[in-house]
């Protein structure tokens, strides 16, 4: 009897020796994590910088109360002024000097293109939060560059196959000449293609970036012959601003059907107030009263109670790239960089807008898009999106195989 | 190509051309009698815009605000460059040129920031009153209701011009003075007081376009780099310190770029470019009569 007791306790100890073993010691960072900002902190973009950064920093609030294996994150912030030199030599500093362990920006892809270069040479992970371009996780991605934004691939294919859908077959391409405007412009069409082959392009028109006056571009598409079914529009911030407040001032929307990428978006509809058609068809990956879950209303209330405003798609952005930070180092259980890119590949983060994973073989946030058109409602001093659709990331993105070959090519 | 959209994009180019005049008439004036590049013509044209949308905010959608913003804004900004000239750049006339492009830059940079600091990097809207809003019908185009404004505006403001340059007594001495300061100022004159004034005017008339576009754009930190451009480009097109110079500058400017959409859409942006390089080419002092 006694002998048989020693058996069991001896069993016991050796299991729970086993178990103990088996658990991962506690790890303890003997030093904070650093992230280094790099955006645009002046002149008209300042708005989704700002916004950005206070969504990250609501998140840093969270996760900081409870830290990251015993470490807190910080950061520290550069403004590159729009200027893809300045944000390039901005990141050195950040690594060179103040040694951050992770990069984060940008709202302009050019900048963000010449960052993730510099992050690929340094083997510095660097998160790209705002800009849209494609290449970025496309065709010029590689090991230490992520995106926690959607980009003009997966925009350009949702807007296309949903006005394919609508039956449209001629199409009118309307842009503002720059890196974002061609790109998911290009991306429109490229798909359009694809989705319709008959699919026939009227004309196109381009202008400036910061034309104070679009009403001679958009009177000139009304007025041609033959007519476009629908007009897409390659542009953003300030310029989308100006193209919906003149097509309101002129009825174009209600003549031709038209479809812009973050049409429908709070950050852009907001300042507009009651000065944007109803009917323009756009696409965003968040918006602060869709999906109406408890996540979503969660994230917008503490949002406003730290900041007043509902929180955009770029305050979106930065607080799910706070999350993700502190989730791979989580799991890499390391400050190692390294160690952090195998972490961060294939992870899934709880985010406002549901599970979110970051896909392994491009790097690039499996974000849903939300598709709808404005419209007015009594809630709101300003228009928002109706008819809702939510499109799963998966289905617009472009496949790892298209991904691979796209880098083939770069090469 | 029918006759409609010819007219239609002639009056929305007539309108664009309005608002180039009036903010480029104002630098080539101050151009003209005072001889200072202010580079600082466009942060005033900003200013202009983002008071116009305080003051029309203040009245909280009365239609009146409007009217008290393109009435105030102008007064504001030629507070704004009288202060600028009178303790500062009334001390650097004799400066070189390139002192007085340093300086009116130096001054560029510190009202774009405070514009920052006072009204944030957001953008602003101004929605016109009902009576502005939607647009009307010309010969089946869409023309704005509020470039209806614009287009009455420039003539006033080119005959008003006019008037204060060649009825007025300030005025008659500013353009003598434009034209030898020395012989003026020789005669009893206090030419500084003339430049104050003549210096207000121009600084006035950059508030008056700012405060004129902007129920039609987006008011936002940026907007003076274009406009700030395109006025150098039409002073120069027309002719340093001229201001029928600066108003057929304009019309140039505005309608090859409306018109130039009716041929070539995908490549209009080239056209007013390309339109006033020509010009320069074949009358590289511009088309009237250069005041320097």
């Amino acid at each position: 009897m006694e002998r048989k007791a020693w058996i069991l306790l001896a069993v016991a100890c050796v299991a729970a020796a086993t178990v103990a073993a088996g658990a991962a010691p506690a790890v303890r960072f003997d030093r904070n994590i650093k992230v280094g900002i790099v955006d645009t902190y002046s002149g008209p973009p300042a708005v989704f910088g700002n916004d950005a950064l206070n969504g990250f920093r609501l998140a840093l609030q969270e996760i900081n109360r409870d830290g990251v294996h015993g470490a807190r994150i910080e950061f520290v912030t550069r403004d590159e002024r729009f200027s893809p030199e300045i944000g390039l030599s901005m990141a050195r500093e950040l690594v060179l000097q103040e040694r951050v362990d992770v990069l984060v920006g940008t709202i302009n892809s050019a900048t963000a293109l010449a960052i993730s270069a510099f992050a690929r040479e340094q083997r510095v992970p660097f998160i790209v939060w705002i800009s849209k371009s494609e290449a970025i996780t496309g065709a010029r991605g590689h090991r230490y560059v992520f995106s926690t934004t959607e980009n003009t691939a997966m925009a350009g294919k949702a807007l296309a196959e949903a006005l394919a859908r609508r039956g449209y077959t001629r199409f009118w391409l309307a842009a503002e000449d720059y890196e974002y405007g061609h790109a998911v412009t290009n991306s429109f069409w490229r798909f359009m293609k694809r989705v319709k082959p008959e699919a026939e392009l009227v004309n196109q028109t381009w202008w400036r970036t910061g034309e104070p006056d679009l009403v001679p571009y958009l009177t000139q598409i009304m007025q041609a012959r033959p007519q476009p079914q629908a007009v897409f529009f390659g542009t953003g911030g300030a310029g989308m601003a100006n193209v919906l407040r003149t097509m309101q001032v002129i009825g174009f929307a209600q003549r031709l059907p038209s479809a812009i990428h973050t049409a429908i978006d709070v950050t852009v509809l907001r300042p507009l107030g009651t000065a944007a058609p109803e009917g323009v068809f756009g696409t965003t990956d968040y918006l602060f009263y869709y999906p109406d879950t408890p996540a979503n209303r969660k994230f917008v209330q503490d949002f406003q109670a730290a900041y007043r405003d509902p929180p955009g798609f770029p305050a979106f952005h930065g607080y799910i790239t706070a999350h993700f930070i502190a989730e791979a180092f989580r799991r890499a259980r390391s400050l190692d960089r390294e160690r952090f890119v195998d972490a961060l590949e294939g992870l899934r983060v709880q985010t406002p807008v549901g599970e979110v994973e970051m896909r392994a073989c491009d790097h690039q946030a499996m974000l849903p898009l939300f598709f709808g058109a404005t419209r007015r409602d009594p809630r709101f001093p300003f228009l928002v999106a109706g008819d809702l659709v939510t499109i799963p990331g998966r289905d617009v993105m472009p496949t790892c195989d298209d991904i691979r070959r796209a880098r083939e090519r770069a090469r | 190509m029918d006759a409609g959209a010819v007219t239609g994009q002639l009056l929305v180019g007539l309108s664009r051309a309005m608002i180039l005049f009036v903010v480029s008439a104002g630098l080539t004036f101050v151009l003209g009698v005072l001889r200072v590049p202010n580079i600082f013509h466009g942060s005033l044209y900003m200013i202009g815009a983002f008071v116009a949308w305080t003051v029309a905010e203040a009245f909280a959608g009365h239609p009146a605000g409007l009217w008290a913003g393109l009435a105030v804004a102008p007064v504001a900004t030629a507070a704004v460059g009288l202060l600028v000239e009178r303790l500062l750049l009334a001390r650097l006339y004799h400066r070189e040129h390139l002192m007085l492009i340093l300086f009116t830059f130096g001054v560029m940079l510190v009202l774009n920031d405070l514009v920052k600091m006072v009204w944030g990097p957001t953008y602003r809207s101004l929605v016109p009153p009902p009576s502005l809003q939607g647009a009307v019908s010309v010969l089946g185009v869409a023309l704005p209701r509020f470039n209806l404004v614009l287009l009455a505006a420039g003539p006033v403001v080119a005959v008003a011009l006019w008037l204060f340059a060649h009825r007025t007594r300030v005025g008659k001495l500013a353009r003598a003075a434009a034209t030898d300061r020395d012989m003026v100022d020789v005669l009893g004159v206090d030419v500084s007081r003339v430049f104050a004034l003549a210096f207000a005017v121009g600084c006035f008339l950059a508030g008056l376009g700012g405060a004129l576009v902007a129920p039609t754009t987006s008011i936002t930190l940026g907007m003076d780099h274009t406009l700030l451009v395109e006025s150098f480009l039409i002073v120069i097109v027309g002719g340093l310190g001229n201001l029928w110079g600066a108003l057929a500058g304009s019309l140039l400017f505005g309608l090859t770029q409306s018109l130039g959409l009716l041929v070539w859409p995908q490549f209009a942006i080239a056209f007013p470019y390309a339109v006033t390089a020509a010009v320069l080419l074949v009358r590289p002092t511009g088309l009237m009569r250069s005041a320097w």
